[in-house]
């Protein structure tokens, strides 16, 4: 029996090339290749004839955890190489790795991620090494560049060196002791004819080690357990997805520029990416002068020679382009020296040159291809709540079964499903309604969007769900819409996120920037974490991060902001409002920060430098969130300027009316401080101080006119508000008033 | 001689290296060069089979660019914050490419075409007239007449119309001498020659340069060290050499290190290592001032207290490099040490919350 091993990095057209060409001179009677297990009864479906790049999508969802993944194909995979060399020479085709929900690939949603990423000092070696800046140019230079020859040997060099001493944790090693047992099994079968053994060039030596001993008969494909629902199937794919992954979970970067490398050879996919990237950046009428190209091309090739590539490589290029185009400070390092994704504040001409270097392609699944589970449910689930018809329909949310459906097309048109249109019903930080109006029409587009959003999820309430958590997750800071989102999450009935979602979702929130949006977010949230039984979501755990994560943030905002006089902010005040309701209504159960809320409160109270209207907020939220105050009359009187004062109140009011109303002595002091303003100072002060009293409803109003008129004259009160002329007299009155006033404005005396 | 020199020149700082780049150097120089570009690179990043040391820790890819662009025909614009090492590389490259780092020009508000091009030995102008024995070269002339890089630094700093006399050299790679006559007259830049500026992004919009300048410069942005574990080590390192220099007994303890380079590098980026927005600082956080608060850190613990510098140290010596004269700053300081440090892990972040009330003003 001879095995051999190759080791490879998934989606690189070097490896690809050497897995086709070694099958075709082998002729082995097995290839094995590192791919889910359970889809061996299926491979036919993968070579029917699509046009790649395609996806293995599993979904998983059981009681403890939702997992989705993908294993995503394109031309120059070697999976797929092997696939479709080992067809040619009539090798039994088997994947050999755990299947996609198995606990062991519970974190990873890219099957194909590099491995040895997830260990990254051998790597780090490797790069400073060679003098290079990441592990993407180290690859191109060991073996995208460099001549074929020798390229095996190179490759398990290389990959002996990265797994070297490391101990692989224990998920991988539970995938290399399962593959080892497939290698094991096939290479007794084959019994003197050869076996082929493609997998993550990481997981090749520990194979090597652990095929030589064990059991041979075949391993068994694991079942999930009994009350998992899993799907796996066949989605198209997009370079631009294939690009997207980030951190550990990223493969290969730029799939245009390799599948031109592999279509025509590094000269080729060179010239197209300079190409490509004036044609952008000419078609966004950025100056591209000859005189840059030559550069850019001379750059490039000097850079190729320094660094010992006979070709200009994919970084070569790109260094030379952006030397020669880029013509001034860049706020971000360039993308290809970091790895990653693109920041926030990349050069414009950057941000082009990986666009161009991602490219568009979208794949298409085989028109005999089973459709997507999702195409399936779909329809069933359309069928069964009666919404395959067409026309307005009508849906009462008190209603069980009405809610099932209003969930069901609420996913649909989360999903951009053609022919499902939501005529009226609740929104975020509405007054809630409890009906919706919805606008169905048949459409052919129905079918392709369906199989398209199959990529997402094999039933409608995971595709809606995952699609929604990739929505959360590119919200960034952006409160508004993040609420929106969470919103539709809750109407698809799908608002619980779990693991490292809820992570992302606490790192959306804490980079809002705006404090007003963020209010505004944390009361609709809190609204909903709190009390919400037509939708359930009454202590959710989304919503509770979202909560505990925004009243950080709002508190971090809070102490940030600086203004001199402007008109008190509600949005501001009202975020202070919502701080206050989280601490009080959630804080113990959400474990939020009591003491330093107040510490903030108190900070902010003394600060000169913040804005009155927030002033006078975080002390009503300090009095408020302690039930008592030290000094109120002294921050009162020391808050009292006429420009300043109504908007303090103004905060004050919103957050501590009760308190101020219930303290003694309070509403005499705020007459003491009125009354001591002089006649043009009240007007300054009065429009501020109306709004401010616009805070108290109209017998809170009454009961402070009562406390100040006894104050004053020692009455009882409501009598001296009465007024004993007639009702004629004083109309009479107001019309002369009103006549006056006319004649003012005219002779440009007022202005209002 | 180099002894007495507080700070000699990199030629002179590395000979012995710079002798053994050229001696085991195989690879093709470009015209007028002293190494070939890969015993350049190997000068600059190091490289332990020779026992050549790591003199710039950053992306190698920035080194390469910037030694082609100085074998090409336009000019290397090294952009950067302020404290990036910008000039200690430019100096590095100048004395790797042409064996001395010495032809400098200062840039700044005062810099005039004289101290760039050329100047009069008036007495001798006097008494002989315009000739070669009494024209005093500058930087440039002497760069081009010999073939060698001339370095610029801050060139933003200099009035826009001083900046502008760089043209011609650059594209024509030609300096007129008007006052002399025949073939003296024109001074044409060897090979070897190119020039090397640094601009400080801090200064953008001072001296804005003109679209014609820039064309004829590569622009190169240098970094603040992006890994947190090569930062904390160099200002451990430094901090270290530092403080012994300075008398001090003990070295700077680990976890303050740790404490004052996450801090700066937080106050530098705007976001905090959990990935929350924070604030900037408009104040310069470079690796360099990271060093000299260290610095400060040691000298306090040691002298006041005869230990290493705490994290309390390190607030009182914050308000001065990290604020300087700014309230915003300061405000801004006091608010990350208020909210930030708070329920962190790590002694040294309890100290730090703990003494945040020592923060002047």
């Amino acid at each position: 029996m001879a095995v051999t091993y190759l080791g490879v990095r998934h989606h690189s057209p070097a490896c690809a090339r050497l897995v086709a060409d070694t099958i075709t001179a082998v002729r082995p009677a097995y290839v094995l290749v590192e791919g889910p297990a359970d889809m061996n009864g299926r491979i036919g479906e993968l070579l029917l004839g699509h046009e790649l790049p395609i996806a293995v999508y599993t979904g998983y969802r059981d009681g403890r955890r939702r997992h989705a993944s993908w294993a995503p194909l394109c031309a120059y995979s070697p999976e797929w190489t092997a696939l479709t060399a080992g067809r040619e020479v009539g090798a039994q085709l088997r994947f050999i790795d755990l299947p996609a929900w198995d606990p062991a690939l519970a974190g990873l949603r890219n099957r194909y991620a590099d491995a040895e990423t997830r260990y990254s000092a051998a790597t780090e070696r490797l790069c400073r090494e060679f003098a290079v800046d990441n592990i993407d140019a180290l690859w191109d230079h060991l073996f995208e560049i460099a001549p074929a020859e020798g390229l095996a040997e190179r490759l398990d060099v290389y990959f002996d060196a990265v797994r070297g001493e490391t101990e692989a944790g224990p998920d991988d090693t539970a995938r290399e002791r399962y593959m080892a047992h497939w290698v094991r099994a096939a290479a007794a079968d084959a019994g003197d004819r050869p076996v082929v053994v493609v997998t993550g060039g990481f997981h090749r030596p520990a194979l090597i080690r652990l095929a030589q001993h064990g059991d041979r008969d075949w391993p068994e494909v694991p079942q999930p357990p009994g009350d998992a629902v899993v799907g796996s199937y066949l989605v198209p794919y997009s370079f631009r997805r294939l690009d997207a992954f980030d951190g550990y979970q990223s493969g290969m970067p730029s799939p245009a520029y390799y599948q031109q490398l592999w279509e025509s050879g590094p000269v080729e996919a060179a010239a197209r990416l300079t190409g490509a990237v004036a044609t952008r950046l000419r078609g966004r009428r950025q100056p591209v002068s000859t005189a840059d190209l030559i550069a850019a091309r001379v750059t490039g090739q000097a850079l190729a020679a320094l660094r010992g590539h006979p070709v200009p490589s994919r970084v070569d290029v790109l260094d030379g382009l952006a030397a020669a185009l880029v013509g001034e400070a860049l706020e971000v390092p360039l993308p290809w020296a970091t790895r990653g994704h693109l920041r926030p504040g990349s050069h414009p001409v950057v941000v082009e040159m990986v666009a161009s270097l991602s490219g568009d392609l979208v794949g298409v699944l085989h028109p005999d291809t089973p459709l997507p589970p999702l195409v399936h449910a779909a329809r069933r689930q359309l069928a069964d709540l009666g919404l395959d018809g067409s026309g307005e329909i009508g849906i009462d949310l008190g209603d069980d079964t009405d809610r099932q459906r209003s969930r069901l097309l609420h996913r649909l048109r989360v999903l951009a499903v053609p022919g499902v249109e939501r005529a009226a019903g609740p929104g975020p930080g509405q007054v809630p309604l409890l009906r919706e109006r919805w606008l169905l029409e048949p459409s052919d587009d129905r079918l392709p969007a369906l199989i398209e959003a199959g990529s997402y999820g094999g039933d409608p309430l995971d595709a809606a769900a995952a699609v929604l958590a990739e929505r959360i997750a590119a919200a960034g800071g952006d409160m508004p819409v993040m609420a929106a989102l969470l919103f539709d999450a809750v109407l698809c009935g799908a608002g619980e996120l779990a693991g490292p979602l809820l992570d992302e979702l606490d790192a959306a929130v804490a980079s809002a920037a705006d404090l007003g949006g963020l209010g505004q977010a944390l009361g609709v949230v809190l609204a909903m974490w709190r009390h919400d039984g037509v939708f359930d979501t009454a202590g959710s755990v989304t919503l509770g991060t979202v909560v505990a994560a925004a009243t950080r943030r709002a508190l971090w905002l809070i102490e940030g902001v600086r203004g001199g006089a402007a008109p008190a902010d509600r949005a501001r005040i009202h975020a202070v409002t919502g701080v206050r309701d989280a601490l009080r209504h959630a804080g113990g159960q959400l474990g939020l920060d009591l003491p330093a809320a107040l510490g903030v409160a108190d900070r902010v109270a003394a600060d000169r430098d913040a804005p009155a209207d927030l002033r006078g907020a975080v002390f009503g939220l300090g009095w408020s969130l302690r039930g008592s105050a030290t000094d109120a009359g002294r921050a009162m009187r020391g808050a009292f300027t006429p420009a300043g004062a109504g908007d303090w109140l103004a905060g004050l009011f919103a957050l501590a009316r009760e308190e101020v109303l219930h303290a003694e002595g309070m509403v005499e002091l705020l007459d003491e401080l009125v009354g001591g303003l002089g006649e043009a100072q009240f007007l300054i002060a009065l429009p501020a101080l109306r709004q401010a009293f616009a805070w108290f409803p109209p017998r809170e109003r009454h009961q402070i006119a009562v406390r100040v008129l006894r104050a004053r004259t020692g009455g009882t009160g409501p009598d001296l508000l009465r007024l004993d002329a007639a009702p004629g007299l004083v109309a009479a009155g107001m019309a002369l008033d009103e006549r006056v006033d006319a004649a003012l404005r005219r002779e440009g005396l007022i202005t209002t | 001689m180099s002894e007495q020199i507080q700070r000699p020149p990199a030629e002179v700082r590395y000979a012995a290296e710079l002798a053994r780049l050229r001696e085991t150097d195989d690879g093709e120089r470009p015209p007028g060069w002293a190494l070939s570009l890969r015993a350049a690179r190997a000068f600059v990043i190091g490289d332990d089979k020779l026992g050549v040391s790591r003199k710039f820790v950053g992306d190698p890819s920035l080194i390469d660019r910037a030694l082609v662009t100085l074998a090409t025909s336009r000019g290397l614009m090294l952009v950067g914050e302020p404290g990036t090492a910008k000039s200690l590389l430019s100096e590095l490259l100048a004395a790797a490419v042409s064996g001395t780092s010495t032809l400098t020009i200062q840039g700044g508000a005062a810099t005039t075409e004289d101290q760039i091009k050329y100047s009069w030995n008036y007495a001798l102008l006097v008494a002989e007239g315009p000739s070669t024995r009494s024209l005093v070269p500058a930087p440039l002339l002497h760069g081009m007449a010999e073939g060698r890089v001339v370095r610029f630094e801050e060139i933003t700093r200099c009035p826009l119309e001083v900046q502008d006399s760089l043209l011609s050299p650059l594209s024509d790679r030609v300096l007129a001498l008007p006052e002399l006559t025949g073939p003296e007259s024109m001074v044409f830049a060897r090979e070897g020659f190119n020039i090397i500026a640094t601009a400080n992004t801090r200064d953008r919009g001072v001296n804005e340069m003109s679209a014609a300048l820039k064309r004829r410069f590569n622009f190169e942005t240098v970094f603040p060290i992006a890994d947190f574990d090569t930062e904390l080590q160099l200002v451990e390192a430094e901090a270290a050499k530092l403080l012994s220099a300075s008398g001090v007994g003990v070295p700077p303890r680990r976890d303050v290190m740790e404490v004052l380079v996450t801090a700066f590098r937080e106050l530098r980026d705007g976001h905090n290592t959990r990935g929350d927005a924070t604030d900037r600082l408009s104040g310069v956080m470079s690796t360099a001032e990271a060093v000299s608060v260290a610095h400060a850190v040691g000298l306090r613990g040691w002298f006041l207290r005869r230990e290493p510098g705490t994290a309390a140290d390190l607030v009182s010596c914050l308000a001065g490099t990290a604020a300087k004269d700014s309230p915003e700053d300061l405000a801004k300081l006091r608010r990350y040490l208020e909210q930030q440090p708070r329920g962190r892990r790590g002694g040294q972040w309890q100290a730090l919350y703990e003494a945040r009330h020592e923060l002047p003003g």
